[in-house]
């Protein structure tokens, strides 16, 4: 069977991206199953076909005989320029159909600039972008992911946000839109009892009334709907649903590897990071589990690399047992074990020796900040001593380049701490030529990547002033004019999809129309420098009477309501004004593991927490 | 290292016409390591799997003709090999035979293809067809190296045309061609329609291409 559309395919780039018919593809008789999934990842097949929890969850929905789960991804622009010209909507890639037949619409939200491309995916495939405006029971539009944890910028068009993890909560939803379906139930009446499922956020029933400065005064529940709507948690990673099998893409992806999951939270608490706390509490796998799944992935794909996937995977507590597991097999099997998101403070020499055996990556640290005032105040608990060590350390296992990650614009920053940066890097350098053994005729290069900070909910930065445009040009030119030497390489994110970014992280419902204002402007793929369209944005903001800079600039009073305090995951507010506040003493807290802090997290998965043993 | 060579053909039809050479080396990588074929590596720092396709298939083109040889360390059956892979590779892409390798890939001299217009008005396509092949030239820019240097320079291809025929089908017309193949004077069924100017534009809508056989200097099938 050809359809005619597949003649779209001549001319443009990378074709197999839309071909569908990859290994490990289910392929299911739409007319035997009572719901079918759309999947929706809005970025590039490339981006989209490297989320894990795409796998996870396309895995989980097939498994069910009732249900048939299909991928979507944004096409590149060549493509869907094609398909408009051509009227061919977004179809998903297993069937070819068109999104517009699916029951269920899901979109994973990852990151705030890929935002316009859900309403363009939605646009594309010829559903109505507004939750109002799709009247019958289906499609629902949903959708997941870390953004989740503040979606009210994009609360108009979703019909249902789930917060948290999607293991339980999709096999949910799935059974009481079967049986409503069967019922021929309107839509109101399935959210009445959708709402009812702990973990399922319905935007519409909730009534939004904001202070004449703006700021929010109330959030209202209706109908059926909690006053809180709890994140869900999985409470044993040993026996939740994990794949045994990926799709294996055809082109070549960003991660294309077989990957497990090691554990899920992260006990280092700092303070800018977003999925250091929305993650939690801690839960960990057993290492039988992480090697068998390992095993059993690479088997079923051919893949020849494994990644162990966390947040902080030299934090795994079984990892000094798991490595020899994953060493005993892979290695014979010609399968490289990568080890991805390793901190510098517990890299121990038996690690380092451990990572000799597999093949030589670069090697990437993250101080964050360039002086230990600065780091104390983002509890970033790393010194500059385990730095230069452990660089000195790697230089002598025979690296030449290293990465350093930092960020700019982070609260209390000063240029004081801006210098900082291209010290450390300076002294990263020295370290290699302090090295009697180092590679002859070999230079080392030192590379710094300066991103923006932009705070972020559920952080105890989420009330802090973001950098304006100009604080950040000004902080980099400084940062420039203190590299004295080639050997440290420079780059930036572009502090203009910083502020984007900035807006809608910590955004209300007044978005929403800048949202469909930019995209009507032909905003999309805004995290791609090559289709970002700064003036677009600032034209969208000034139409629809929104300053951006109320989101991003202003500091936020520990008394102001803030638009994501109607979800619940689980992390207490007064831990976060706490850490808030040491964090302008420059006063750090002690991982969960050294003392817990009582942050909250564990109450939602029963107390629990694996960082407190 | 003792190891046997051995020859896999196989089809790639259908949605499959849409991975590139680049994409089907890792896709066949994956699946001759799902199926635990018991493979010859390289050896060196980075051992990688021995491959070799007889010839590179241009991305958008079917063919039911394509081969890759690898490198057996250890006992299993041709027949095994077959059952194996078939059940590792993606749909589209089908293993039809295995065998000991007679030819080298560079004794491959022709290659056949069946090329399917579609067009509106194949009536006229068939006659326009006819009158650009009459020509006494086919000239056209092919893209070419000297040294390291890349050039185009114009030839002409009709030499290496040695069959030609069109049919008229109701949608269609269908051009079944045997053409000069390898690596040096290789006229991909691109290039025959550039000549011919028949590219997907103005009369023709879109196009089919199969590539049936490819053979040797002496006319026998390549095997």
């Amino acid at each position: 069977m050809r359809k005619e559309w597949e003649y779209l395919l001549d001319g443009v780039q990378k074709p197999a991206r839309y071909t569908g018919g990859e290994l490990g593809s289910i392929i299911k008789d739409k007319s035997a199953v009572k719901l079918r999934y759309a999947f929706c990842f809005p970025d590039s097949y490339e981006i989209g076909m490297s989320h894990l929890g795409m796998k996870i969850l396309y895995g989980l929905v097939n498994e069910r005989p009732d249900a048939w789960c299909e991928r979507v991804f944004a096409p590149w622009v060549d493509m869907e320029e094609k398909m408009r010209a051509h009227g061919v909507p977004l179809y998903a890639l297993e069937s070819g159909d068109p999104i517009s037949e699916f029951d269920l619409i899901g979109f994973t939200l990852q990151y705030e600039l890929s935002y316009t491309n859900v309403l363009n995916m939605l646009d594309l495939g010829g559903v109505p972008l507004r939750s109002r405006d799709r009247t019958a029971l289906t499609p629902l539009v949903i959708g997941g992911g870390p953004c989740v944890c503040n979606p009210e910028p994009l609360a108009d068009f979703f019909d249902i946000f789930l917060p948290g993890e999607g293991e339980e909560v999709t096999n949910e939803l799935i059974d009481l839109l079967i049986a409503h379906k069967e019922k021929g139930s309107t839509k109101l009446e399935f959210l009445r009892e959708a709402a009812r499922i702990e973990g399922v956020y319905v935007p519409a029933f909730y009534d939004v009334t904001y202070h004449a400065d703006g700021t929010l005064e109330a959030v209202t529940p209706t109908e059926t709907a909690p006053a809180k709507v709890k994140k869900r948690v999985i409470a044993d990673l040993d026996s939740v649903y994990y794949p045994k099998q990926f799709v294996v893409p055809f082109v070549d992806v960003v991660h294309d590897r077989a990957v497990a999951e090691v554990f899920r939270g992260c006990i280092r608490g700092c303070r800018f990071c977003q999925a250091g706390f929305i993650y939690r509490p801690i839960r960990e796998k057993s290492s039988d589990t992480v090697n068998r799944q390992a095993k059993t992935l690479c088997e079923s794909t051919g893949y020849d690399e494994v990644s162990l996937c966390s947040l902080s995977t030299s934090d795994y507590s079984e990892v000094e047992d798991l490595i020899p597991k994953l060493l005993s097999w892979a290695p014979d099997e010609k399968i490289n074990v990568s080890l991805p998101s390793l901190r510098v403070d517990n890299f121990s020499e038996s690690l380092m020796e451990e990572l000799k055996k597999v093949r030589k990556s670069g090697l990437t640290f993250a101080p964050e900040a360039g002086t230990q005032r600065l780091r104390d105040a983002i509890n970033k608990n790393v010194t500059e001593e385990v730095v230069l060590g452990t660089a000195a350390q790697a230089f002598r296992g025979g690296w030449t380049s290293v990465k350093l990650y930092f960020m700019m614009g982070l609260p209390t920053e000063t240029l004081e701490d801006v210098a900082g940066i291209a010290e450390l890097a300076q002294k990263v350098v020295n370290e290699f030529y302090h090295n009697p053994d180092k590679p002859k005729g070999k230079g080392v290069t030192v590379s710094v990547s300066v991103a923006s900070f932009v705070p972020k909910p559920f952080t105890p930065f989420q009330w802090e002033p973001q950098d304006t445009m100009e604080q950040l040009a000004e902080k980099q030119k400084y940062l420039m004019e203190n590299v004295h030497t080639g050997k440290i390489r420079v780059s930036w994110h572009q502090p203009h999809t910083s502020f984007l970014e900035g807006v809608f992280a910590r955004g209300d419902r007044k978005l929403c129309d800048v949202l469909e204002e930019a995209w009507k402007r032909g905003c999309k793929f805004d995290g791609w420098d090559e289709f970002f369209r700064f003036d677009a944005w600032m034209l969208a903001f000034e139409t629809c009477g929104v300053d951006p800079a109320f989101y991003t600039n202003r500091r936020r009073d520990f008394s102001e309501l803030l638009p994501w305090e109607h979800l619940d995951y689980g992390i207490r507010r007064a831990f976060l004004e706490e850490e808030n506040r040491k964090a302008h003493e420059s006063v750090t807290s002690p991982n969960c593991r050294q003392k817990c802090s009582a942050c909250g997290a564990a109450r939602l998965n029963g107390g629990h927490c694996d960082a407190i043993q | 290292m003792q190891f046997n060579e051995v020859r896999v053909f196989f089809t790639k039809t259908g949605m499959a016409k849409y991975i590139s050479h680049l994409d089907l080396m890792r896709c066949m990588t994956r699946a001759l390591r799902r199926a635990q074929i018991p493979l010859w590596y390289t050896e060196g720092f980075n051992p990688h799997l021995f491959m070799t396709f007889a010839r590179p298939l241009p991305l958008g083109v079917e063919s039911l003709c394509e081969s890759v040889d690898i490198r057996l360390v250890g006992e299993m059956t041709f027949r095994e090999i077959k059952t194996r892979l078939n059940d590792a590779l993606p749909r589209d892409i089908t293993v039809i035979s295995v065998a000991k390798p007679v030819h080298k890939p560079t004794e491959i001299a022709f290659a056949e293809y069946e090329i399917r217009l579609f067009s509106d008005d194949p009536a006229a396509l068939m006659k326009a067809v006819e009158a650009r092949f009459a020509a006494e030239t086919l000239p056209v820019q092919k893209k070419a190296k000297q040294g390291k240097r890349r050039v185009e320079k114009e030839v002409d291809i009709k030499p290496n045309i040695l069959a030609f025929e069109s049919s008229l089908q109701a949608d269609s017309v269908t051009l079944s061609v045997r053409v000069t193949a390898g690596d040096q004077n290789n006229v991909s069924p691109a290039l025959l329609l550039e000549a011919l100017t028949l590219n997907c534009s103005g009369v023709v809508k879109h196009t089919d291409i199969l590539k049936r056989r490819v053979l040797l200097q002496n006319g026998k099938t390549f095997c």
